[in-house]
């Protein structure tokens, strides 16, 4: 038999492409309209919000894919957006908002209205907020905490055609006495349109886990500027509404990018490569030596240190019901083992200014809140030595090799601590070196921990539960109209507290067991008083007690500042983005919160 | 009876041989994952364990437990709980039966990661990328590979002094590294192709000639860094073939009659190209492995890269369907392989067996 | 001796076994000369290389020379430990198999095809991702060498199988010796070039898969491999950021060794096998 006769390279190649093509086609996403090409000019690629592949879009599931849930204002949009640049609440789906007494109310834009065309109403607004009563699993059930009672009427108003508007009250909770925190759902909580989400609830029998099922990726009703095109496992699309009730917003403008594409990267250099060469116009996430990439195009925020806006902290949640944990001297000589400048150098390409002890940031908005004084004296630093001795003076005792390194450490006892390990994402990066470094000064001041990186799920899941030592968390990110209120109660509040193994969302670390006998009524109280003052000096002296107590306790390790969201930009095809020089948003990405605006002012300078 | 048809009779034993490999394969990918301090049941009740209050979770725990075959299962098709409702787990052998049952049904599972998609699901829309960028590479790199060998065997000299160190060198270059370097000098430095991505972003998948030829431009990268490490593999094998069939007696008989030269090369090539095939049969795993982590580097949208996602997010339904899967495609490549050479090896023919 | 020059004679020995010592020497002896801490920084992130640190500082601000040079102790460890095993293991089940023939050889020749065509990457993802802990250097070693022996022991026993119907073999059957003295006196001899051969071969792809396996993130833990460099560089921007120090040595290491590993054993071959000799 002749050889030649069986290779036909040529053959066998065309059919294993062909092969691949076809089953490619097959694989194709489902588009609505044949296109397949979306032009460079009209299309903005905004990558770091899905990491995985989009299962689903129903916004009443815990994770959807982008750009529903989350504060994207693409698809479905809020009552009113915060705008942390100057404190104030913008209006959207809601006019105006009033702080009554014991309630808040908004005005709702009788303009506003559905994809299909349906006015968007108080029905709908009641709608979203009820489901998450009669259904307890749904995601935004935690605004029933804040929230007594959602009402609607009609008021007049003389802008709107009818001379009549809608408008919808909602009572806050007595127990809770929160009226910022309700001003935060107002502009966290997405309306969804109930003539649609009623139909298929009751088609799933009102059970919501049924209906969690039901994607909603084809043709969703939305009142936002964008509506799903398509997507896949590489991408989603989406794509301008040019009917958007909005425009009128914009002296009845659209966004500039006809098409919103948001690649779904699955490493972390992908996101800084596809900057530099021109492929992603915008992307939050960390992208360490920003400056490296400058000449390539890419910019942030500020042009030089810090490049972000410092907004939030990153901290390690220490669980303090465990021993020696317990001890605030061992956590206070833990705060000062940590090379905070090796932290932001190394960990956070200098992505922050120097850290201060505290919980209030000595500069922006909380700058009016924060007592240098305070920090001086209370605060702990890095200090090795302090650490060490701060150890001695508790009794433990720590054994080093030869080489200087440790082995183990005892208690006053006597008795050996078991090693103690930093509970963090595995993949993280810039997490990973933050833990490395702690971790590492720590063990040279003797106490016996270790680095203890876990796959993502596994961490989300394990934060609430407290079944670690250590976790690295930043807790509420989000530049909200109730900082730094929220980050005081995210860290120290006891008013949810449950025992290790049950779910709090806040103070993970069940600092303050308000059943213990040292509980200090303090913190709790304070935290109830602040969101109701209004005397800026009585604020200053309420804070600056919770931040006193914060630093001798020490409940949790603060560890560098970071901005709410990274956003990092190029500049090779679409210019007039938003940064410190050019402040018509604030430093948000163009998708989130008012951050929206941006997409009404970039331009596209493709070719 | 199949013995009258001796090539019929040997793809038929290999075919067996093949059938109790598959069945072994299958075993590792269940034993395997089992040996560690993790198992699969522990893995997935710490996923869903944070969220256990939430009928979703429950759901998701369940479908998970029962759909791997995992727990017992009551009459009405509940799971059988304990005293502190933990689920009750299969005797292993149990599990590893239903195991093998859904792998014969081609259920790979749910993936952690996507849930709630299945992972043949996932890697359905992965494969056609690998095979497009494997099949191609590995056949040409292979005849390149042959090609080269050959002539630096036969002509010796300079093409021997070039060729072969030329090979070894290209051979000892790991995959990786190569495909590394290529990102960095030619899609970063010089900005001459894409570094990441399959094809355009701008563009869908389709058969319009935009998208085929964006998807050429992107294949030039992962397609060299593969070829030429392969084909130089190739031509050491094939060059050392080739000195030995130039030192066999057939081939001074012929030289000493005359014959043409080209006819010459040819026996030889031919008479060398079977132990070839044979080699190829055999390094076509580690060929696979290769080419699987330089899809990493490239992030080429085929299996290697959805291997490197569920490694990195710990989808152990995901990274055991992918394996099974890439052993499958090496049996049935082998396979194939036996199966040309059970057309063309003469012994087969005459009956006194292959290999 | 004979086979020492002939060895020498060839220019590939020499190249390959003088780059390999070259390695070897350094991997043991440079910590003397140079060595800095690796667990400590000593200056910014992706340094230049010249100045104070030959090499530069990897992302961490780590001189990355230090790192190099333990990486590259670490790689040899791994890939000496996964010849090991992989030849002793090869080597005795080929020797037995081709020595004893029948059932035995049947089995163990179906074993050794069996995991020749299940990829050893797909093993080692599996165990290495279900190893979430306690991944160590020599844990990897181990893992490829039982999972590269495959190699070995078919190679092995063809050359075995071909000896036992030697005479010497048969005269030492006849006069009682056992099998295990056959098999250590008159049959690994002769095979020790082989053998030797085989070693070879398996250290230059232990080391390959190490770094292979470290790449992807199933590496060893709390050490520095040169995989783990790469695996490191690649995932802090290494490429984008133009930190050529931070993966390229890395990369001519593992090349230039398993290179050296492959020209000896070509002139290895060259000489045990003269008809490949020019």
């Amino acid at each position: 038999m002749n050889i030649k006769g069986y290779f036909r390279p040529k053959t066998m190649l065309a059919g294993a492409l062909l092969c691949g093509l076809i089953s490619c086609k097959s694989n194709a996403p489902k588009t609505t309209n044949g296109e397949v090409s979306f032009p460079r000019n009209q299309t903005l690629y905004m990558a770091g919000f899905q990491w995985g592949e989009p299962n689903t879009f129903n916004p009443l599931c815990d994770w959807p894919a982008f750009p529903v849930g989350g504060n994207y204002n693409l698809m479905y949009e809020p009552l009113l957006n915060y705008n942390s640049s100057n404190g104030q609440m913008e209006p959207l789906i809601a006019k105006s908002y009033q702080k009554q007494n014991g309630a808040i109310s908004v005005i709702l834009d009788s303009r506003a209205k559905w994809s299909d065309g349906t006015p968007l109403t108080a029905e709908d607004v009641l709608f979203t907020f009820q489901i998450s009563k009669t259904y307890p699993s749904a995601p935004t059930a935690y605004v029933w905490t804040n929230i007594s009672a959602v009402s609607a009427d009609s008021v007049a108003d003389s802008s709107s055609e009818s001379g009549k508007a809608e408008r919808v009250t909602f009572t806050i909770s007595k127990e809770r006495n929160n009226p910022l925190a309700v001003l935060d759902h107002l502009q966290a909580v997405r309306i969804i349109p109930k003539h649609y989400i009623q139909k298929q609830l009751d088609a799933a029998n009102k059970d919501l886990a049924e209906f969690q099922k039901v994607k909603l990726d084809k043709d969703p009703v939305v009142s936002g500027p964008y509506t799903l095109h398509s997507y896949s496992g590489e991408k989603i699309v989406l794509k301008r509404r040019d009917d958007y009730w909005g425009k009128v917003l914009y002296e009845n403008r659209l966004p500039k990018p006809q098409y919103v594409i948001h690649p779904i990267y699955k490493a972390n250099d992908h996101f800084s490569i596809a900057l530099q060469q021109g492929n992603l116009d915008i992307s939050s996430t960390f992208i360490p030596r920003i400056w490296q990439k400058e000449k390539q195009g890419v910019r942030t925020w500020y042009s030089k240190e810090p490049y972000f806006v410092p907004a939030a902290m990153s901290m390690l949640f220490i669980n303090v019901t465990k021993a020696p944990l317990n001890d605030k001297n061992f956590r206070r000589a833990m705060a000062h083992a940590i090379n905070y400048a090796d932290v932001k150098e190394l960990a956070f390409s200098q992505y922050s200014p120097n850290l201060e002890p505290g919980l209030i940031l000595p500069f922006g908005t909380e700058k009016q809140f924060y007592s240098q004084e305070d920090v001086d004296k209370y605060g702990a630093k890095y200090n090795l030595e302090m650490a060490k001795k701060l150890l001695k003076d508790a009794g433990f005792k720590s054994v080093f090799n030869s080489n200087g390194e440790l082995e183990y450490m005892t208690d006053s006892k006597g008795q050996k601590v078991p090693t103690l390990s930093i509970k963090s994402p595995a993949g993280w990066t810039d997490w990973e070196a933050m833990v490395q470094i702690a971790v590492k000064g720590m063990r040279e001041a003797g106490i016996d921990i270790r680095e203890g990186f876990v796959d993502a799920s596994i961490y989300f899941n394990s934060l609430p539960t407290a079944d670690w030592d250590l976790i690295l968390h930043a807790p509420s990110v989000n530049s909200t109209p109730s900082q730094p209120w929220t980050r005081f109660e995210s860290v120290l509040s006891s008013r949810n507290w449950k025992p290790v193994g049950e779910k709090m969302n806040e103070n993970q670390g069940r600092f303050n067991n308000p059943k213990a006998k040292d509980y200090n009524y303090k913190v709790d109280s304070l935290l109830r008083v602040i969101p109701n003052l209004n005397d800026d000096a009585e604020k200053l002296a309420a804070y600056r007690a919770l931040n006193v107590i914060f630093m001798q306790e020490q409940p949790t390790l603060p560890l560098v500042y970071r901005p709410e969201q990274f956003y990092e930009f190029s500049v090779k095809n679409w210019d007039n983005f938003p940064n410190e020089s050019n402040t018509y948003t604030p430093p948000q990405v163009p998708c989130f919160g008012v951050g929206i605006k941006a997409l009404w002012e970039i331009n596209s300078t493709a070719k | 009876m199949l013995k009258r048809y001796p090539t019929l009779y040997y793809i038929s034993s290999r075919a067996v041989w093949y059938f109790i490999t598959f069945l072994a394969a299958v075993t590792i990918n269940f034993m395997l994952p089992r040996l560690g301090p993790a198992n699969p049941v522990d893995i997935i009740m710490a996923r869903t364990a944070g969220g256990l209050d939430t009928k979703a979770a429950m759901e998701k725990e369940e479908s998970y437990l029962k759909g791997f075959g995992l727990v017992e299962l009551n009459k009405d098709g509940s799971i059988v709980r304990d005293a502190s409702n933990k689920p009750v787990q299969s005797p292993l052998i149990k599990q590893f039966f239903n195991y093998v049952k859904m792998c014969l049904k081609g259920d790979l599972g749910t993936s952690f990661l996507n849930y709630p998609k299945k992972v043949t699901e996932i890697i359905a829309g992965a494969i056609p990328w690998t095979l497009a960028l494997q099949i191609p590479t590995i056949i040409i790199g292979w005849i390149i590979g042959n090609i080269l060998g050959a002539l630096a065997a036969y002509k010796r000299g300079v093409y021997d002094g070039v060729i072969f160190p030329a090979a070894l060198l290209a051979n000892a270059v790991p995959f990786f590294a190569f495909g590394m370097l290529l990102v960095y000098v030619f899609a970063l430095q010089f900005n001459l192709f894409p570094a990441i991505g399959g094809y355009a972003q701008d563009l869908m998948p389709s058969m319009s000639w935009e998208f085929i030829s964006s998807a050429a431009y992107y294949y030039v990268l992962p397609f060299f860094s593969i070829f030429l490490i392969l084909a130089g593999g190739q031509a050491i094998g094939m060059r050392s073939m080739c000195i030995y069939e130039l030192g066999t007696d057939y081939i001074k008989y012929a030289k000493w009659l005359g014959m043409k030269e080209h006819k010459i090369v040819f026996y030889m090539f031919r008479n060398a190209m079977l132990p070839q095939l044979t080699g190829l049969a055999l390094s076509i795993g580690i060929m696979v492995g290769g080419a699987l982590i330089t899809e990493m580097i490239f992030s080429y949208p085929g299996l290697g890269m959805s291997m490197l996602t569920a490694i990195q997010g710990n989808d152990y339904p995901l990274i055991q369907g992918i394996t099974l899967l890439v052993t499958l495609s090496v049996l049935i490549a082998n396979f194939s392989v036996d199966i040309l050479i059970g057309f063309l090896d003469p012994r087969v023919k005459a009956g006194i067996g292959g290999k | 001796m004979k086979i020492l020059k002939n060895l020498l004679k060839s220019p590939f020995f020499v190249i390959g076994m003088g780059l390999f010592l070259i390695t070897i020497l350094v991997a043991v002896f440079s910590p003397i000369f140079y060595n800095i801490d690796i667990h400590t920084r000593v200056g910014a992130a992706y340094t230049n290389p010249g100045g104070k640190f030959i090499l530069g500082t990897d992302h961490m601000g780590i001189d990355m020379f230090s790192l190099l040079l333990k990486g590259l102790q670490s790689s040899l460890y791994v890939g000496f430990m996964a010849g090991i095993i992989a030849t002793v293991l090869g080597t005795f089940l080929g020797v037995y198999a081709g020595f004893k023939g029948g059932w035995i050889d049947d089995v163990i020749t179906m074993v050794t095809n069996l995991f020749i065509v299940i990829p050893q990457f797909v093993i080692l993802v599996l165990v290495s991702s279900s190893m979430k802990e306690g991944r160590s250097l020599s844990l990897i070693a181990l893992l490829i060498g039982l999972t590269g022996w495959t190699w070995s022991a078919r190679a092995v026993r063809a050359q075995a199988a071909s000896l036992k119907s030697r005479d010497h073999i048969s005269l030492a059957k006849v006069n009682g010796v056992g099998t295990i003295g056959i098999v250590m006196l008159h049959i690994l001899p002769y095979l020790m070039s082989y053998v030797c051969m085989v070693f070879i071969m398996q250290t230059a792809s232990g080391i390959l898969s190490e770094a292979a396996i470290s790449m992807i993130g199933l590496g060893p833990f709390d050490t520095v491999s040169l995989g783990t460099i790469l695996n490191q560089a690649m995932r802090s921007e290494a490429l984008t950021d133009g930190a050529w120090w931070a993966f390229m040595p890395a990369m001519i290491l593992v090349t230039v060794i398993s290179f050296a590993l492959y020209m000896i054993n070509t002139s290895m071959e060259g000489v045990f096998n003269p008809r490949l000799r020019k």
